[in-house]
């Protein structure tokens, strides 16, 4: 390995592991010690990635207090550090990070609004994509409609969870008064950029069967099969109709 | 872009009221990696565009990598810049990436032989690929290797020599490491040959200990100290009139406080510039 490549691989090691060993060797000694120099980095690395989580999770900050969070994601940089250099895409494991986190067993809600938190911010960020229209979808006729594969919008996150996260999440908004009631029960949820704006949707159980199979890449026969085992009763035209109507789709 | 106009970097705090009311600022600075995605804010800089300059300041290339750099985030930022025209582009003198971990610091480089190899390469393929010159900056140092033999500001030469890339003096960080790693700032930006700087860059920065020592840290987070603004005329003389960003990025002020400090180091490029003419 290069002299520079071996000096940069111990300075990851310093930052992320507190290995100061290799480094200091390299780093002159003069009135301050090596090691509390390579900390002033180190401090930095973790203030600003964890101002950078908390920007991203501003709920889960709130509620589980600024001070609990920055402890908690000090083990979340050191496992998972930013593979690149926009952070508006560093923080995507936290939601599971925090699942598996000893101290946050008593809040099992907090696991999913983190991953509505991260849904939301995908949104915000995520490319331009041309919707898939009505016109394209009447060009088609009856055998290809049925074999047609669509993927959602790239800022789509189709999200399901037992606890009413909308509402947790919107009671914690500024101006919102913390208070919900958890027995309101399970939620599926659409999250979605129209516009400049996230929009959260709440939909019904076969919707959101429908709405997630065609995400996956099902055709639309499989998407409509899935929705009818859940609810027989739903009128198919009207939750095309609706699809389209979100700008839901862009052609797979 | 102007070389006697003073921007500001433009931060999340004040797109809006930049966006509505349009203030006379002479350019508008943005980091590369915030506008890297969709949605509002690169549709918002793309209508601020048509009224202001831009300067693209990346901060996540890593030219200082010994690995190389990221050829997808060169790619990013190669598509950002064809997309915003912009007047500048620049980077900095450090490093940021080691085994595909991104460590969101300008992290410091020993000034080798090695060190300027592995940078002329990097700029070099980066310049090529963009197809325009880079501005590379100095850091803000906080600790010094025992091998590195060349002077941050003869190492700069040397790379502008080699690459044709241009300098950005951000003078705060000159007085800052010169602070804390014992040098005279003065003979700092004496040493730096004058033709290559293409911009300069003033900040706030903060005090604090470190083993009993107080260290300066490079926080952008207060006014232009008295001491740099005296440096940053020094540089006027030395330098002529060159593009000026005022830095805030942490306890970001109100917009009129920012454009107050602009208005100072606008001031004194006023002054250069009609000195140069008379």
């Amino acid at each position: 390995m290069s002299p520079l490549r071996e000096l940069q691989a111990g300075f990851r090691a310093a930052l992320l592991r507190g290995d100061d060993a290799r480094v200091a060797r390299e780093v002159a000694d003069d009135g301050i010690r090596a090691a509390a120099r390579v900390a002033i980095y180190r401090h930095h690395v973790f203030t600003s990635l964890t101002a950078a989580l908390e920007a991203t999770y501003p709920v889960v900050t709130r509620l589980v207090d600024r001070r609990f969070f920055g402890w908690a994601v000090d083990g979340y940089i050191r496992a998972h550090p930013p593979a690149g250099p926009c952070l508006f895409e560093y923080g995507a494991q936290l939601p599971d990070y925090l699942a598996a986190f000893p101290a946050c067993a008593d809040l099992p809600w907090l696991a999913d609004i983190a991953r509505l938190e991260w849904a939301m911010n995908v949104a915000l960020h995520a490319p331009d994509a041309e919707p898939l229209g009505a016109d394209a979808w009447r060009a088609l006729d009856a055998a290809a409609l049925a074999r047609l594969t669509v993927r959602a919008d790239p800022s789509i996150t189709l999200l399901a969870s037992r606890w009413p996260v909308d509402a947790i999440w919107r009671a914690n908004q500024s101006g919102g008064d913390g208070v919900v009631d958890l027995d309101r029960g399970a939620v599926q949820l659409q999250v979605q950029r129209v516009g400049d704006d996230v929009v959260l949707r709440a939909l019904g159980p076969a919707a959101f069967a429908f709405r997630s199979a065609l995400a996956a890449g099902a055709t639309l026969q499989e998407a409509t099969e899935q929705m009818f085992e859940i609810d027989a009763r739903v009128a198919l035209a009207d939750e095309i109709r609706a699809v389209l109507d979100e700008q839901m789709l862009v052609a797979g | 872009m102007q070389s006697s106009g003073c921007g500001i970097g433009l931060r999340s705090p004040h797109v809006q009221q930049v966006e509505a009311q349009r203030p006379a600022i002479p350019w508008l600075e943005v980091h590369a990696e915030n506008y890297m995605g969709g949605g509002p804010a690169v549709r918002s800089l793309e209508r601020l565009r048509a009224d202001y300059p831009l300067s693209v300041h990346g901060v996540g290339l890593s030219l200082g990598s010994a690995e190389g750099i990221d050829a997808a985030h060169l790619d990013r930022l190669v598509r950002l810049v064809d997309r915003l025209e912009p007047a500048l582009v620049s980077e900095h003198l450090s490093w940021s990436v080691s085994a595909d971990v991104y460590l969101n610091h300008l992290l410091p480089l020993p000034y080798t032989d090695e060190t300027l190899g592995v940078l002329a390469d990097n700029v070099g393929r980066a310049q090529d690929r963009l197809g325009r010159r880079l501005l590379i900056e100095n850091p803000s140092g906080y600790l010094r290797f025992h091998r590195s033999p060349i002077a941050e500001p003869e190492f700069l030469n040397a790379l502008a020599s080699r690459t044709g890339c241009g300098v950005l003096c951000d003078v705060n960080n000159v007085y800052v490491t010169c602070a804390n790693l014992g040098g005279d700032a003065t003979a700092w930006l004496d040493a730096l040959d004058a033709a290559t700087v293409g911009e300069i860059h003033l900040a706030g920065h903060a005090g604090n200990d470190a083993d009993g020592h107080t260290v300066l840290i490079d926080d952008h987070g207060s006014p232009v100290a008295p001491a740099v603004w005296a440096l940053f005329e020094h540089a006027l003389q030395r330098f002529g009139a060159r593009p000026t960003l005022i830095e805030w990025d942490t306890d970001v002020p109100p917009l009129d406080v920012l454009l107050d400090e602009a208005a100072k180091a606008q001031r004194r490029l006023a002054r250069t510039a009609s000195v140069a003419a008379a």
